[in-house]
């Protein structure tokens, strides 16, 4: 039985009896509206999730996220308030981020840099490129538009948040990408073992290019909800920690970092985790860093179980394999 | 001799090509990426900034170094053993908050609070190794979410406590001193912190800790198996760093008394980026302190340059950026082609002139002449034996013989069809001789010499013989010593066939037709080699001459054979004995009737010849052309030759078409036979001489009749 | 012979010069003006902010190069980048250069304990700006954020208080709880609450001056309290985020948000305009700005030692509201690059 188990099935475990935990306990919790401000919390996490399982899957990592999702949003609210056009804007922003994902995917695959040094390395480059070049300000505000866009993140479709439903829009899709698509397939092969997906004759490293420029797009996308969520957007989000809080929620999901395996359920059930304590601890008034500390040692308790359930072997555990 | 050819001649006299491969092959080379980029930053900044190099901003500097580089120890040894550890930062915060609170607000005694700080962060260092090291969990992840317990910790505590904090002040001395107190300008930290790195250093480098760390790093699994305790070796990485990250944070609290938010945030990146700079791979095995050490003053450098520069922080964060980003493609790059480089590089061919080439042809009055003597020989151990490089008997009659499984065996009297095997070794055994006392000795190739005791005990006698000043090689090890003989006092005279190559190398060195090899002297009395006979070409066989007061040796590449006086009164005498042989000459034992057996385990060719005198031509070769297209000596068939000790050939006995010895390289006359070695044979020959003594042994021979 | 040519010669030259000079100087001279001019020429001054690039030091930037172009000094600016570390870099980089003035935005009371006297014992002015170490220096220029506290507490008190007939639940979204604003701020709160048991603080969260953490944790607090009459914040960079949760809500005509910040026209008066913040106490940039320049002419003028006679400048706090908002209400970075501080 408790084989059976592992970190997906642990972490879901764990995020329905804190629901129950909750439901019965706190008053308010189980109302529809908190639950859908619950997922609405989290939905930036979501999405970034979303992307980062893209690039964990494919046995890559990708730290410039975090960067690229508030300069390029801030630069597209930047050209807007200038003046230009919110299409041509997005067209312009959307060039930026597919240029930021090819530098990245180049020099993964073709200059042979290890993921999290490349990404590292350009999240620090994207966030003072753009600072110096794009938006010298770091707040930038949405301007008092009536556009569809401003909805984007604010509004409300069938009465649900809209940034519940731009998660599940991109969710959906990178689920039909990994599962139906040739490419997304190719993804899955070159995260469980590339040289064999080399040997195969799948196109290694044209693939990982395509792999970030769609993580970079999708970064665009939570940059979008999250300004016009929040009224503007501020470019130092590049420097704080919330990359990490991404990784937690995928690889918490059940996605390992070695490649090939899990999939976009996994973000949602990490996800939801997240979105469950965070709520929770909310509610209890249990003040900000309280929380912090609440939910990273459930988070360390939760692959401390995994590890201990399906433990590494030392002879079979992948040299170099940190 | 043409002009060009004089030209050729001089040029590769003079000019030493090999020095760059060699310079390449070492492991320190690696260092010289951050050493060059170091170069480049001074260079730039110190043209860019005026007062760069002042002693204000470099004392300003010196301070902040000293607690990256105590910092930058603990994370080498946990990269050093494949790991990660991106907690240094929150660890950092914390222990700076713990620093603040003992030390400056309570003003706990240094003494007590410094190791009880360190402590704090070996604790925060043990949770991780536990967790990493015992439960195999993934550092990355750990570590990372360890970052986030620990900040959020440090959050909390900054809420409880920050009031607190601000308020304290601690006038002592001490800890005054820790923060800007100078050691005859130095500031206190970097001292500390060059102790450490010190220690950390020999540690790594000369102790077993440090070499289990190394092992781990360089294969978990080899490590493990092994016997080295994989999980405690992890775990106490993790514990040095977080001691060490601990130590770095009271200096940093001394120094500043700072307890915002923001303290330590990014340092691991900060960390990681040193380390990667300096050289240190992830995934483990490859790094040094010193690459940690130059790692850690680029970024400084760089990152307080940017400051001094005025640049705004986008144009600084993309700055560094860039630059990590260029030097971790460089290193990665690197590494990748590093062995590529130093193959093509590495072998250095120069100019060598043999004489015409002997005829050889039959009927052509050639003592070399060409017959199918060696048609037919019986053969022993057909089958059962892989590379009997040479073959020798003891008093009993019975066989000795090597194998390239790294054993002695040895075959019963009379008959020679059953065996044992005598010794295990480990490497191939090479050239065989027996000492007065029945010891068998043996060079063994890529370990060094080795004597076997009767009862088949195995004790290494020299691995290593005097380092020459100007190499730089190191030619203090033995890399392939290949035969061996014994004069009348016990001294061991031994030749090493090449200092540049490894033993399954061995036919590379043909292509630089240089003397890279060396006869070397073991003085059982003091236990020491000494090498004796410098730069020749794959000396090869040796034989003391029955007079016991000179020998003669073969060098393989160079078709000559050479007495060397080593007593008496021509003590120190070279002279050529043959100089133009048709072949290339491998071992020299005694004949029954005074004169000396030689084997020739390859014939010269015309075409080599020639490309022996065009190094241009064969360094072109190795640059652009695969290994296996080289062009090699022949090593295909071989002959074995007779001859007196006035160099005059007396017989010559070939295997045409190759059919049982295809390659000789040793020969044993006993009792009326002469026995037949090759290193790529499957067997040993049995030859019968016609008119030779049927009681003669070369025991006898050597040692006299047992009494 | 030749001697006195030479020296009838040198003096016309130096009448010449003279008259040259004082028809230079052509103007007005009542007095002070002349000196003003000469003090103030070829000086040094260093600026080391928190970070550039956000509304507050942009704008305090722009007022001090707005003088020193006209009064022909020079102001360089160091940019750390929010990092403790590289900003002692940078202070410890300006006082080796020895400029005349040093004006310094600390992050934390503590990291320049040992860089202010440094600094004057190298014969260099210290002003601090808005934020304050625990060690003075010669000059402090911004807000008291005790004040700031009591007038935001003072402001609730009145409209969500039993006087005004409301139930007197607040909240207070506060940011990360290290920093002197937030701890002397809540001090004032505190005290004005203590004074009026009326108030029923519900919930005080930090969101960590990231807005998107506000707009959760505000979120949360408004489906736990659909009854909340108040909400306090702390800072307009992180306050959108606490104003889009109520306007997601639909409680922007129930709860009365007040925020703070330097004024800029996008971050507060837009705000104020479409009804994101109720109220906003400004500690006015520009103003500051104005303080700033006449901290560092007073300490040039009077050259008092450094470290002998500090002064405070501290800055009038200016409430907006929909009913007070005027075109000049705000500022924008453009118009006080154009026009100084």
């Amino acid at each position: 039985m408790l084989r059976g188990l592992n970190q997906e099935r642990i972490v879901f475990t764990i995020a329905v009896v804190l629901f129950v935990l909750f439901s019965v306990l706190l008053p308010g919790f189980l109302s529809a509206g908190n639950l859908l401000s619950l997922i609405q919390n989290v939905s930036i996490l979501g999405i970034l999730g979303v992307a980062m399982a893209i690039a964990i899957i494919g046995r890559g990592i990708d730290l410039s996220i975090l960067s690229t999702m508030p300069v390029s949003a801030a630069w597209l609210l930047t050209l807007v308030n200038g003046g230009m056009p919110i299409g041509l804007a997005f067209v312009c922003a959307l060039g930026f981020v597919i240029a930021v994902g090819i530098i990245n995917g180049t020099l993964i695959a073709y200059v042979e840099i290890p993921a999290i040094f490349a990404t590292l390395a350009m999240g620090i480059v994207v966030y003072g490129f753009g600072k110096a070049f794009m938006t010298p300000i770091d707040a930038v505000y949405t301007g008092r538009g009536e556009s569809w866009f401003y909805a984007i993140g604010s509004g409300r479709v069938l009465g649900i948040p809209s940034p519940v439903i731009v998660f599940a829009l991109v969710a959906a899709a990178a689920f039909l990408f990994l599962r139906t698509l040739k490419p997304g397939r190719f993804i899955y092969g070159m995260g469980d073992n590339p040289l064999a997906a080399r040997v195969t004759g799948i196109p290694v490293r044209p693939m990982i290019i395509l792999q970030y420029v769609i993580i970079s797009i999708i970064a665009l996308i939570a940059g979008i909800v999250m300004a016009t969520a929040l009224a503007g957007i501020n470019t130092r989000l590049a420097l704080s920690t919330m990359v990490y809080d991404v990784i937690l929620v995928v690889v918490l999901g059940g996605i390992g970092l070695a490649g090939g395996k899990g999939g976009i359920r996994n973000v949602v059930v990490g996800t939801l985790l997240i979105g469950i304590l965070l709520n929770g601890m909310t509610i209890m008034n249990l003040t900000y860093t309280v929380q912090s500390i609440l939910k990273s040692v459930i988070l360390l308790l939760a692959i401390v179980a995994d590890t201990l359930l399906n433990p590494r072997d030392e002879q079979t555990a992948q040299h170099g394999d940190i | 001799m043409a002009a060009s050819e004089a030209w050729t001649r001089w040029r590769y006299r003079w000019i030493p090509d090999k020095l760059v491969g060699e310079i390449l092959s070492k492991s320190w080379i690696d260092t010289l990426i951050p050493g060059v980029i170091l170069a480049a930053v001074l260079a730039f900044f110190s043209l860019k900034l005026p007062g760069f190099l002042s002693g204000s901003n470099l004392g300003d500097i010196a301070q902040i170094y000293g607690e990256y580089l105590i910092i930058i120890v603990g994370i080498t040894f946990v990269m050093m053993a494949g790991g990660i550890d991106l907690t240094v930062g929150s660890t950092f915060a914390f222990c700076n908050l713990a620093a603040l609170l003992l030390i400056n607000s309570m003003e706990m005694n240094l003494a007590l609070g410094i190791p009880l700080i360190m402590l704090i962060g070996g604790a925060i260092g043990l949770i991780n190794g536990l967790l990493i090291g015992y439960l195999g969990m993934r550092a990355f992840l750990t570590t990372l979410v360890m970052l986030i317990i620990v900040r959020a910790v440090v959050d909390q505590g900054l809420l409880d406590y920050g009031q607190t904090i601000s308020r304290g002040f601690n006038a002592s001395t001490a800890w005054e001193f820790m923060g800007v107190g100078t050691v005859f300008g130095v500031p206190s930290s970097l001292v500390v912190a060059a102790a450490i790195a010190l220690v950390g250093h020999v540690v790594l480098t000369r102790m077993r800790f440090g070499w289990h760390v190394m092992a781990v790093g360089g294969s978990r699994r080899s490590a493990y198996n092994a016997g080295i305790r994989v999980k405690r070796t992890v775990c106490l990485t993790y514990m040095i760093s977080g001691l060490m990250t601990g130590l770095a944070a009271t200096f940093y609290a001394a120094r500043l008394t700072s307890a915002g938010t923001d303290v330590g945030k990014g340092l691991e990146v900060t960390m990681l980026t040193a380390a990667v700079l300096g050289g240190i791979s992830l995934g483990g095995g490859r790094g040094s302190v010193i690459k940690a050490m130059l790692g850690a003053v680029i970024v400084l450098l760089v990152q307080n340059s940017l400051i001094r520069m005025g640049l705004t922080s986008g144009t600084s964060s993309l700055v560094l950026g860039l630059i990590l980003l260029a030097a971790v493609a460089i290193d990665v790059r690197w590494v990748k082609n590093r062995h590529k480089i130093l193959a093509r590089a590495y072998v250095s061919p120069t100019y060598f002139r043999l004489p015409p080439l002997p005829e050889t042809a039959a009927g052509s009055g050639s003592p070399y002449a060409l017959n199918d003597r060696l048609r037919g020989v019986a053969a022993i151990g057909l089958g059962e034996l892989d590379g009997p490089e040479d073959v020798i008997f003891d008093r009993d009659d019975n066989l000795y013989c090597g194998s390239r499984h790294g054993d002695i065996i040895r075959f019963f009297a009379p008959d020679h069809r059953r065996s044992e095997i005598f010794a295990h070794i480990g490497g191939h055994p090479l050239g065989l001789a027996f000492d007065p006392q029945g010891n068998l000795l043996t060079c063994v190739g890529g370990m060094g010499l080795y004597r076997v005791s009767p009862s088949g005990e195995v004790t290494k006698l020299s691995d290593e013989t005097n380092r020459s000043l100007l190499s730089i090689v190191d030619d203090s090890r033995l890399r392939l010593a290949d035969d061996l003989d014994i004069a009348p006092d016990g001294r061991v005279f031994f030749s090493e066939a090449t200092i540049r190559y490894e033993m399954y190398d061995w036919m590379v060195d043909a292509l630089e037709g240089r003397g890279n090899g060396r006869i070397i002297c073991y003085d059982p009395r003091t236990g020491q080699s000494r090498t004796v006979l410098p730069n020749l070409q794959l000396p090869n066989g040796i034989c003391v001459e029955p007079g016991g007061q000179s020998l003669l040796f073969a060098e393989t590449w160079g078709c000559r054979i050479t007495r060397w006086h080593f007593d008496g009164p021509h003590k120190g005498r070279r002279e050529v004995v043959i100089d133009n042989l048709p072949g290339y000459p491998d071992n020299i034992n005694r004949a029954s009737d005074g004169t000396f057996w030689c084997a020739l385990c390859g014939m010269r060719s015309p075409v080599f010849d020639l490309a022996l005198r065009m190094p241009d031509f064969r360094r072109r070769m190795v640059q652009k052309v695969g290994r296996d297209d080289w062009l090699y000596p022949n090593m295909n068939t071989g002959c074995v030759i007779k001859f007196d000790a006035a160099g005059t050939i007396l017989d010559v006995l070939w295997d045409l078409g190759g059919e049982a010895h295809p390659m000789i390289t040793s020969i044993r006359e006993h009792k009326g036979h002469l026995y037949l070695g090759g290193i790529y044979n499957n067997r040993v020959g049995r030859y019968h001489i016609p008119g030779a003594d049927p009681a003669w042994t070369s025991n006898a021979s050597y040692w006299g009749d047992r009494s | 012979m030749i001697g006195k040519s030479m020296w009838s010669a040198a003096a016309a030259v130096a009448i010449l010069a003279s008259v040259a000079g004082t028809v230079a100087a052509g103007p007005y001279d009542d007095g002070q003006s002349k000196k003003y001019y000469e003090t103030m020429k070829g000086k040094r001054v260093a600026f080391v902010p928190l970070s550039m690039g956000f509304d507050l030091t942009e704008g305090w930037n722009a007022a001090l190069q707005n003088q020193a172009k006209a009064l022909g000094y020079t102001v360089d600016v160091r940019d750390p980048n929010w990092n403790v570390e590289a900003a002692v870099q940078a202070v410890n980089g300006f006082i080796a250069d020895k400029p005349d003035v040093l004006i310094l935005h600390p992050l934390d009371q503590q990291a320049y304990n040992r860089l202010v006297p440094k600094a004057q014992k190298e014969g260099i002015y210290v002003v601090q700006v808005n934020l304050k170490s625990v060690v003075n220096g010669d000059a402090y220029v911004g807000t008291d954020w005790y004040d700031m506290g009591v007038r935001q507490a003072q402001l609730m008190a009145k409209t969500c208080g039993k006087a005004a007939g409301k139930n007197g639940k607040v909240a207070i979204v506060t940011g990360q709880a290290a920093t002197p604003t937030v701890i002397i701020g809540n001090q004032g709160m505190d005290d004005v609450f203590a004074e009026h048991p009326d108030i029923k603080i519900v919930a005080k969260q930090s969101a960590d001056f990231d807005p998107s953490k506000a707009q959760a944790v505000t979120s949360t607090i408004l489906k736990q309290n659909p009854d909340l009459c108040g909400i306090i914040g702390i800072w307009d960079g992180q306050d959108t985020g606490v104003a889009a949760a109520v306007r997601e809500a639909g409680m922007q005509d129930q709860v009365f948000f007040i925020s703070q910040g330097g004024g800029n026209k996008a971050a507060a008066c837009d705000n104020i305009a479409n009804g994101n913040f109720d109220a906003y106490f400004s500690y006015d940039v520009p103003g500051q700005g104005r303080d700033l320049n006449a901290a560092v002419k007073i300490l040039l003028q009077t050259k008092p030692k450094p470290g002998s006679a500090a002064f405070a400048l501290y800055t009038p706090l200016k409430l907006i509201t929909k009913d007070s908002l005027t075109a000049s209400s705000c500022w924008t970075l453009d118009q006080l690059k154009r026009d100084g501080g």
